[in-house]
């Protein structure tokens, strides 16, 4: 009961100031270094899985030797867990049932059973989300950011910055200098994208597959008029020629 | 019971008679007695012996009757044996016996039959889980290292992924009630979800999607419900036209919350409509497209009707419109 209270009280005054102080460091990163822990047994999942988090800004640790991993999760304080049930030594409820007795961290469960009992189950253990396998990147992602957000809220507004444009995530708006302009839902997740792949060609197929992973199902040709309509607005604003097209690959910041 | 031939097996009881009637009208003359008095003898003989014979016979009928009737009557026809008396007479016990014996050996052949069909079940349940782990894997490696093949590979994984589900749906839509939460989900959370998972299909194919802003809650599970949706889009894309729109939206009617899935695809013959839900029906569509099974729709009536949803089909040339009504369920609305 004490470590619970002082889990908490960890949670309040070290954790709190921390997220916050992360989140508003300025460059074109938001996401501050949050801790993933893979407990998975599964080497190649395990593997790809770090990749995937890792190239999406998360620090991600992956143990590999699995036993005493309540004892690792107790050392690392992972802001997040993934979570297998199925593991070689014990199951994966024990191990949520025994991290819940120390920690509130989010504990998401990856699985290939997908009866409704072990949802159950491991909604009665603790755990905040339950995936099944083989998981869609995209839901398991936002999934993992809903869940930190709800966790760690951090308060100041959201922005990405580059070549002196600033977008406001929270507002919809782009500024530069004095100047703002508002953008759409589509407008504001194709910039959002080019933002985070800022230098990097982004091609159209990535940027539709973006979008439709952020539920707008945007096809090829409103993505032109929706490249289009971005451009206008940043020329309003005086930013030319910001968004450059490369032939046959692509857009780039 | 077959009175001809009921009455041809009595044959030799009756020659029997009537060559005992012929030794004995002999004797009673060789000893003298009136030709009347041996007249008399014989009609009061075959008077009883046709009463006698009559009343056997309609004993026999009703008696066989009311075990046909009985045997009728029952669910479980092979169960007679248990439910009739032991028959009285001498032969007719040796046939409940050997009925008793046909009837324990089937039982013990059907135990058998269905304990290994339960155990295929439980195999292909479990191969199914573990085949998802690869699938898993592989899906990641694609993500992870993104190439030019990777989506088509990926589009690849996307379809074994959903004949795999189909796969594990079909061996348990025989008991859905073990395996069933029945929770408030939003309609639109379900759809974006079955984007999601069609999503490189989707994309490979060119569809426009019109997703209404909005949608309707309703009571019922998730799971299942993604899984009949899968089907319908991966229909949908199937069956496609050149330019493929596929619309969902949902609305309220009287009690209901209907969820409409739209397409604009080369629709259902109006002949073919009636009969679309049958299992192993592929219809005038399947013949041209070859690929057709006749699975994915009969699996979604049948796991609407044990969810207790509706579903229905309507068609013309310029695409198919498939309904799925939920009830709503009023108590639950109030409080």
């Amino acid at each position: 009961m004490t470590d619970y209270k002082i889990e908490l009280l960890r949670v309040i005054y070290y954790d709190f100031p921390y997220c916050l102080c992360r989140r508003t460091g300025g460059g074109t990163e938001t996401d501050m270094e949050q801790k993933l822990m893979i407990i998975e047994d599964e080497p190649l999942i395990r593997n790809e899985l770090r990749t995937l988090l890792a190239s999406n800004g998360y620090e991600v640790s992956a143990p590999e030797d699995l036993t005493g991993i309540v004892e690792q999760v107790k050392a690392e304080e992972p802001h997040l867990i993934l979570l297998d049930i199925k593991l070689p030594h014990d199951s994966g409820f024990s191990v949520c049932a025994q991290i819940r007795v120390f920690s509130n961290a989010p504990i998401i469960f990856v699985t290939s059973c997908s009866t409704d009992m072990d949802e159950l189950n491991s909604i009665m253990l603790g755990g905040d989300a339950f995936i099944t396998k083989p998981y869609n990147t995209a839901i398991l992602l936002a999934r993992i950011a809903s869940l930190l957000k709800r966790a760690y809220p951090a308060q100041g507004s959201e922005q990405l910055k580059y070549g002196g444009a600033v977008l406001h995530l929270d507002s919809g708006m782009i500024a530069y200098g004095e100047q703002k302009a508002e953008l759409t839902k589509n407008e504001l997740k194709i910039l959002y994208y080019l933002f985070k792949n800022a230098g990097k060609i982004c091609s159209r197929g990535d940027i539709v597959e973006f979008l439709w992973d952020n539920q707008l199902y945007v096809d090829d040709n409103a993505l032109s008029v929706n490249i289009n309509r971005i451009r206008e607005k940043l020329a309003g604003i005086g930013l030319e020629n910001f968004i450059k097209t490369r032939h046959r690959q692509g857009y780039t910041l | 019971m077959n009175g001809k031939l009921y009455w041809k097996n009595k044959l030799p009881f009756i020659l029997t008679n009537l060559f005992c009637m012929i030794l004995m009208t002999l004797f009673l003359l060789a000893c003298g007695n009136a030709v009347s008095v041996v007249e008399m003898i014989l009609i009061v003989w075959v008077l009883i012996l046709m009463v006698g014979m009559g009343i056997a016979y309609r004993n026999r009928k009703k008696e066989l009757q009311k075990l046909l009737t009985m045997a009728e009557g029952l669910q479980e026809r092979y169960l007679i044996q248990e439910v009739m008396r032991l028959p009285e007479r001498a032969d007719d016990q040796v046939y409940y016996q050997l009925m008793k014996m046909a009837g324990k050996s089937m039982l013990e052949q059907i135990g058998e039959v269905r304990r290994e069909r339960l155990e295929y079940k439980e195999y292909i349940e479990q191969w199914i889980h573990e085949i998802k782990t690869p699938i898993a894997a592989m899906k990641l490696l694609c993500e992870n290292h993104r190439m030019d093949f990777t989506r088509e590979l990926l589009l690849e994984l996307e379809k074994t992924n959903r004949f795999t589900e189909q796969a594990l749906y079909y061996a348990r839509s025989e008991h859905t009630e073990k395996d069933y939460a029945v929770r408030e989900i939003n309609l639109i959370d379900v759809v974006h979800q079955v984007i999601a998972d069609n999503k490189y299909l989707l994309l490979h194919n060119k569809v426009s999607l019109e997703v209404a802003e909005r949608m309707e809650t309703v009571y019922s599970d998730e799971k299942w419900l993604r899984f009949i949706l899968n089907q319908l889009v991966a229909n949908a894309v199937q069956y496609r036209t050149e330019q493929p729109v596929l619309r969902f939206f949902a609305y309220q009617r009287q009690d209901q919350v209907i969820l409409s899935v739209e397409d604009n695809g080369i629709g259902i013959p109006a002949c073919d409509l009636p009969r679309i839900f049958e299992k192993g029906f592929t219809g005038q569509n399947g013949r041209i497209m070859q690929q057709a099974t006749g699975i994915g729709l009969y699996l979604c009536r049948r796991l609407c009707d044990k969810l207790g949803v509706g579903i229905m089909a309507e068609s013309s040339r310029e695409g198919t419109v498939i309904r799925l009504s939920f009830h709503i369920n009023c108590l639950i609305c109030e409080v």
